[in-house]
C-alpha cells in the first residue's frame, strides 16, 4: 500500500495514493495506522482523495483502527468523494468518522487547541 | 405509415445498466422508455414499425414481440449472428441499419419516420410530415435549440429561410459550432435516401450521411418544433428523466398507481403502515412493495416493484429497480440501484457484491449472508440508527 505522508504541527496527514482499499490491502491499511500511533501520532488525518473504491473490508480495518485509537487521539477522514463517500454515507461509517470535504479543513479541525 | 425505430447501440454512456437491459429498455417509473415512444408513433398513425436490434436483442424482442399487444405490427432486423450457440451483435450504424431493411424487403415505400429508442419526445408528428412534404425533402431532421455549452454532444446544423440545412456539423467543438441548433435524432425520409447510403456496411446517419446529403445539395431540411425532450441516453439523463417523470413534470406521462396524498403514488399490494412511515413525494412506490415502520423516503424517489425498505431505513432521492433490500441500518442517498449495482448520478458505480455491503442493499428475493467484518460493521450501523 502506498501513502504520501507529512506533518503539519501536530497533525500528521496520511494520503492513500491507492485507487482501491478492498479485503487485500485493508489488513496492511490498519498495521500502518497502527504504527503510526506506535511512532506517537495522535491527530491523524486519512486523505481518501485518491482512492475511488472501498469496500466493507476497508471500512472494517478503518472502524477497528479508529477503536484502537480510542481516547488518546483522533483519526478523521477527509476528501473522500464519489463511490467512497457514498460507501460511507450508505453503511452510516459517516456518523461513525469526523469527515471533512477537504484536508485543509480536517488539519484546522485537529489543529485546534483542546481546552484543558 | 411506416416508421423505424433504432434499437441497436451497446449503449456505452449508460453503463453499468445498459449491461443489463439495452437503453430503450431502460424503465422510466417501470415502463421501458420505447413502449412510450411505440405509443406516441401509434398515435401519430405510424402503425408498422421495424426495430433494429443487436446488443440485448432478446429483451426487447421478448418484450414487444409482434407489437399486437401494444396496437401496432412490429418486426425486428437483427444485426449480428449466432456464434457457437450465443447470439452476437454487430451493428450496422443508423443509416447502415436502415439499408439493410430495404435491402432485404424494400420495407419503406412511402415518407417514414426514423427515430432513436432512448428519448422520449412529444413531436406533432403531423406536422413535421407536412412539412417535410411541403418542401419536397428527402430528409428532415427533427431540431431542437440547446445552451451553446451543450452543442459539442450533437449534430449542429445551420439552416437558410426556407429550413434547409446549409451546414451539418458532428459533435463540433464549442467555438466551432455554426448554431445552436442541434440534431434530435428523429428524422423524416423518402425512400430516395437509400441511394445515397452504401450496403453491407457500417455507415451513420449523422456522421456521414447528413454531410453528405449537405455536399451534395440534397433536398434536406430542418424544422423546429415546441416539444418536450426527454433524453435518457446516459446514466446523468436517465436520473434526470426519472426525477422529472415522478414529480409529474413529463407533459402526457402518466404515473402508475394510485396518489394516496399529494405527489404519492403506490401501487397495489404493498405492505405498510401508512401512518407509522414518513413519505415525502413526489414518491413512486410499486406494487408488491413492503415498507417497514419508521422507515423514511423522501421525493424525487422511484421504488420499483417488490421491493423491501426495512424498518428505519432512509431512502432519499434514489432510484430503485424491482426487487430491491434496503435493510434497517440503510442510508440510501441520491442513488441508483440497478442489477445488483449501486449508481451515483454521475454514472460512477460499484458493485454490491463486490463492495461487501449486501447487509446494507441487496436483492429482496435473496437471503442476506455476511462475512464476519460486515457483521461488526452492521452492528455498529445498527448502534447509530437507534
Amino acid at each position: 500500500m502506498r501513502f504520501e505522508e507529512y506533518k503539519t504541527g501536530e497533525v500528521l496527514v496520511a494520503k492513500v495514493l491507492d485507487g482501491r482499499i478492498a479485503a487485500d490491502v485493508a489488513p496492511r491499511l490498519k498495521a500502518h495506522l497502527a504504527e503510526y500511533v506506535s511512532q506517537g501520532n495522535h491527530a491523524i488525518v486519512l486523505d481518501l482523495g485518491a482512492v475511488t473504491f472501498i469496500d466493507s473490508s476497508g471500512l472494517g480495518a478503518l472502524v477497528s483502527s479508529l477503536k484502537s485509537i480510542g481516547k488518546e487521539g483522533d483519526l478523521v477522514i477527509s476528501s473522500a468523494q464519489g463511490a467512497v463517500a457514498s460507501m460511507f454515507k450508505l453503511t452510516r461509517m459517516d456518523k461513525v468518522f469526523r469527515m471533512y470535504a477537504t484536508t485543509d479543513e480536517a488539519v484546522a479541525a485537529l489543529s485546534v487547541t483542546p481546552v484543558p | 405509415m411506416k416508421a423505424m425505430i433504432l434499437a441497436a447501440g451497446k449503449g456505452t454512456r449508460g453503463r453499468p445498466i445498459t449491461h443489463v437491459v439495452p437503453k430503450p429498455m431502460i424503465p422510466l417509473l417501470g415502463k421501458p422508455v420505447m413502449e412510450s415512444i411505440i405509443e406516441q408513433l401509434r398515435d401519430s398513425g405510424f402503425d408498422e414499425i421495424v426495430v433494429n436490434t443487436s446488443h440485448l436483442a432478446s429483451v426487447i424482442q421478448d418484450y414487444f414481440r409482434d407489437g399486437s399487444h401494444f396496437g401496432v405490427q412490429i418486426a425486428y432486423s437483427f444485426e449480428g449472428q449466432i456464434v457457437d450457440g450465443e447470439l452476437q451483435g454487430e451493428a450496422l450504424g443508423s443509416a447502415g441499419g436502415m439499408k439493410k431493411i430495404q435491402d432485404f424487403s424494400g420495407f419503406f415505400d412511402g415518407t417514414f419516420v426514423v427515430l432513436c429508442g432512448d428519448g422520449l419526445a412529444d413531436v406533432d408528428f403531423r406536422e413535421a410530415v407536412r412539412f417535410h412534404r411541403e418542401r419536397g425533402a428527402m430528409a428532415t431532421i427533427i431540431l431542437r435549440d440547446v445552451p451553446r455549452a451543450e452543442v459539442f454532444r450533437y449534430g449542429v446544423v445551420a439552416t437558410d429561410a426556407s429550413g434547409k440545412i446549409t451546414q451539418f456539423q458532428e459533435k463540433p467543438p464549442v467555438e466551432q459550432a455554426v448554431s445552436t441548433k442541434i440534431n434530435t435524432g428523429i428524422y423524416i425520409f423518402e425512400p430516395s435516401v437509400f441511394d445515397h447510403i452504401p450496403s453491407g456496411r457500417l455507415f451513420d446517419i449523422g456522421g456521414e450521411l447528413f454531410p453528405a446529403l449537405v455536399k451534395l445539395g440534397a433536398p434536406l431540411y430542418g424544422i423546429e418544433l415546441p416539444f418536450q425532450w426527454v433524453d435518457i441516453g446516459s446514466i446523468a439523463d436517465y436520473w434526470e428523466a426519472s426525477r422529472l417523470a415522478v414529480s409529474g413534470v413529463i407533459r402526457g406521462y402518466q404515473l402508475p398507481g394510485h396518489e394516496v396524498t399529494p405527489g404519492v403514488h403506490v401501487g397495489i399490494n404493498v405492505s405498510w403502515n401508512r401512518d407509522r412511515t414518513k413519505v415525502r413525494g413526489p414518491v413512486l412506490i410499486g406494487g408488491s412493495c413492503a415498507i417497514g415502520d419508521g422507515a423514511t423516503i423522501e421525493g424525487p424517489s422511484v421504488i420499483g416493484a417488490g421491493c423491501v425498505i426495512e424498518p428505519g431505513a432512509l431512502v432519499r432521492e434514489c432510484i430503485l429497480a424491482d426487487y430491491t433490500r434496503v435493510s434497517s441500518v440503510a442510508r440510501l442517498e441520491r442513488l441508483l440501484v440497478f442489477g445488483s449495482q449501486c449508481i451515483l448520478p454521475t454514472g460512477e458505480h460499484f458493485g454490491i457484491a463486490e463492495a461487501g455491503v449486501g447487509w446494507v442493499v441487496a436483492d429482496a428475493r435473496a437471503r442476506p449472508e455476511f462475512a464476519p467484518e460486515q457483521e461488526e460493521l452492521l452492528q455498529l450501523a445498527r448502534e447509530i440508527a437507534d
